[in-house]
């Protein structure tokens, strides 16, 4: 096991855990499955185990411990288990960066080559299609085609002031399409000039970071570095938190970069976008890319209450406590039962607000949400805070 | 042998293997990647990270000494997560470093300066510090700093074996560390109050522990005081005891690279890093905004 995939920080990180436990009361994974070995606690120490037998003084000495396979699939199920939401790391008294220790053990165990194997057919679908679907890249934006009322250029014009990076979810996964389709419509009415990349776009990278696999995403990244750069914008808005914030840590860009919440709230103050009374009691779910990630607390709930008629009333855990709604760190797709358990205790703090529509401003948990929503036969509406902004827009 | 040849004959040992173990541990993270520094070697890695930290704690040290005083000795975040284990904490670290800091005043002031200074007579303030003004503070201090070790430990002790939070769990590990912090505490006290119930011993000088004579104000030393009043009866090889402390404490040191209080060095540069990284996004937010 070569700690090169690691930095200097996260190998210190793995030592400076005192095993306080103090993430096991935010871990939704733990406080799901109440399982030692897929708590931020356990993975550490197991790592730690794992070092001691390669690099500890005995090791030294009589030589390293040969790892059995056997260990090593089970190192990989703890690791990935996760959702990456990040809560251990933000409360652990000591400030590990639990999230990028995470991706950093992925990565060891991709180049050991202990990683669910779901994962190759997403790397597959993004180095030859340059999506997550496997679909043709060019309908990326095939969910312009229910828009009526285009303008000839479709969006896609040689030069534009503003880039919308729309993102693969919301391209390609039918129940999310409102989410493109509204921004487009919100951005036309405050009349925005703005350009979507089509085809050129590809995968942000994101997802194969989160798996492990972030040598492969570099092409990624360095490729809609280019196709932005090209078109002369100075500023690209995100609908995806995850793509947002891929971009802002990962491209080093001079691209001013923006989540739609943001952009959207300097429209609403700059009084071009304003609303229409409407009634209506929400609960707001922070995404945890946007709200843990990207630091993004304040903006959507800024819009919300700039929106007349719309009552918030906040989830008992909401904002740096928001709880992941199960659909991150490509959990989905390794477990989806517990996926879905994470999913239903959300649908359980939202019920409990008594709001009569969940919003948030991501296109994950909008899909996680809903498909567990539907298959429990539970009557919720969620929005993205996109369709609302729509809905209630004068 | 004499009193300072005996003392170095173990202490320098022990504190070579102290930074041989600290060494190992440097040289295990220095197996990872250094971002800019990617093919580079141990030495060289260190070398980097050496000057990034120093040049970065000179763009801003007050800075950097408010978030050492706020963040790594008094543990802010911690304050905000339970008040109970920020206080037991505080103790601890407030209580060592406040000891160490006094004990080494003391050594070095009553230990050295004063012998010094029959041959060097500018050295003779340091009479102030054995026998002096200086001296009952010392007395006080040092006993009301170890004091905080204490309780701090005995408040981890309660919150670990009786309230037992779910979240705990406890490890060899766990119980190992509070055990010696809690027999160095012990046995130091045990020492004051068996030095303070025989003013023989220290006239005599035979017990090694305590390099200065008798203090006139043995009940400043509140701890060794009470404990005195039971000892006066009782008769112990004061060199026994001597080692009966200093041993322990030795071995505690050369413990700390391999045990879960390494995390005073480490836990210092994760939050000291967290902190730097929390500053520059929030500068970088600032920027793009104006």
């Amino acid at each position: 096991m070569k700690l090169s995939r690691l930095t200097p920080r996260q190998i210190l990180e793995i030592d400076a855990c005192t095993r306080c436990g103090e993430c096991l009361r935010y871990c939704p994974i733990y406080i799901e499955r109440e399982e030692e070995a897929i708590n931020p606690r356990g993975k550490i120490q197991a790592i730690k185990r794992f070092i001691r037998s390669q690099y500890g003084i005995w090791a030294k000495i009589f030589g390293p411990k040969k790892l059995s396979e056997d260990q090593l699939k089970k190192f990989s199920e703890m690791v990935y288990r996760c959702t990456l939401c990040g809560e251990c790391g933000m409360v652990c008294p000591v400030s590990i960066h639990s999230k990028e220790l995470w991706i950093g053990l992925r990565e060891v165990l991709v180049e050991l080559g202990y990683y669910p194997k779901e994962f190759d057919t997403l790397k597959k679908n993004v180095l030859t299609e340059h999506n997550i679907s496997g679909l043709d890249n060019e309908g990326r934006i095939e969910w312009l085609e229910a828009m009526g009322d285009l303008p000839e250029h479709r969006y896609q014009k040689e030069k534009a002031e503003v880039i919308y990076f729309v993102g693969c979810v919301a391209s390609y996964f039918p129940m999310v399409h409102k989410i493109p389709q509204g921004m487009v419509h919100i951005m036309r009415r405050a009349q925005v000039d703005f350009a979507l990349l089509g085809g050129a776009e590809w995968c942000c990278g994101f997802p194969l970071i989160g798996a492990g696999m972030r040598k492969e995403a570099e092409e990624m990244m360095a490729h809609n570095l280019e196709v932005v750069r090209k078109k002369g914008a100075h500023t690209a808005i995100f609908t995806c938190p995850s793509c947002f914030h891929t971009w802002k840590e990962e491209y080093h860009s001079e691209i001013n970069l923006f989540h739609f919440t943001q952009f959207l709230l300097s429209l609403i103050q700059e009084g071009k976008i304003s609303f229409k009374e409407e009634r209506v009691k929400v609960t707001y779910h922070d995404p945890c890319d946007l709200g843990r990630a990207s630091g993004l607390y304040d903006p959507p709930r800024a819009i919300l209450r700039a929106m007349p008629g719309v009552e918030l009333v906040e989830m008992k855990d909401h904002g740096p406590y928001c709880k992941c709604c199960g659909g991150g760190g490509n959990l989905e797709m390794i477990d989806p039962e517990l996926s879905a358990a994470l999913a239903r205790e959300k649908i359980k703090q939202i019920q409990e607000t008594g709001a009569e529509v969940v919003v948030t401003s991501c296109q994950q948990c909008i899909r996680t949400i809903m498909t567990t929503a539907r298959r429990m036969k539970i009557p919720i509406k969620a929005l993205n805070l996109t369709e609302l902004v729509l809905k209630h827009m004068k | 042998m004499d009193k300072h040849t005996l003392f170095y004959a173990m202490f320098i040992p022990s504190l070579i293997l102290f930074l041989l173990g600290m060494g190992f541990r440097i040289g295990l993270y220095l197996q990872g990647t250094v971002k800019g520094a990617e093919n580079a070697t141990s030495w060289q890695k260190l070398w980097v990270l050496l000057r990034r930290g120093w040049r970065g704690f000179w763009k801003r040290p007050i800075w950097y000494l408010q978030i050492t005083i706020t963040d790594v000795l008094f543990h802010r975040k911690l304050y905000g997560q339970s008040f109970y284990r920020w206080l037991a904490h505080s103790f601890l670290v407030f209580g060592f470093v406040a000891t160490f800091i006094v004990d080494m005043i003391k050594g070095l002031t009553t230990g050295y300066l004063v012998e010094w200074s029959h041959s060097l007579p500018f050295l003779s303030f340091a009479h102030a510090f054995e026998t002096g003004a200086i001296r009952p503070f010392l007395d006080f201090f040092l006993e009301f700093f170890s004091f905080l070790i204490l309780v701090g430990c005995v408040m981890a002790l309660i919150r670990r074996f009786i309230l037992r939070p779910p979240q705990l769990k406890t490890e060899e590990e766990d119980i190992t560390s509070l055990c010696f912090i809690l027999f160095l505490e012990l046995s130091g006290f045990f020492i004051e109050g068996y030095r303070i119930a025989h003013p023989e011993v220290v006239a005599n000088r035979v017990y090694m522990a305590n390099f200065t004579p008798p203090s006139a104000n043995n009940w400043l030393s509140f701890g060794g005081y009470s404990i005195s009043i039971f000892l006066r009866g009782v008769t112990i090889n004061p060199d026994f005891l001597w080692y009966f402390h200093v041993i322990p404490s030795l071995l505690f040191f050369i413990y700390i690279p391999h045990s879960k209080l390494l995390h005073l060095f480490t836990s210092s540069v994760t939050v000291i890093g967290d902190r730097m990284r929390e500053r520059e996004k929030q500068q970088l937010m600032d920027y793009k905004k104006s």
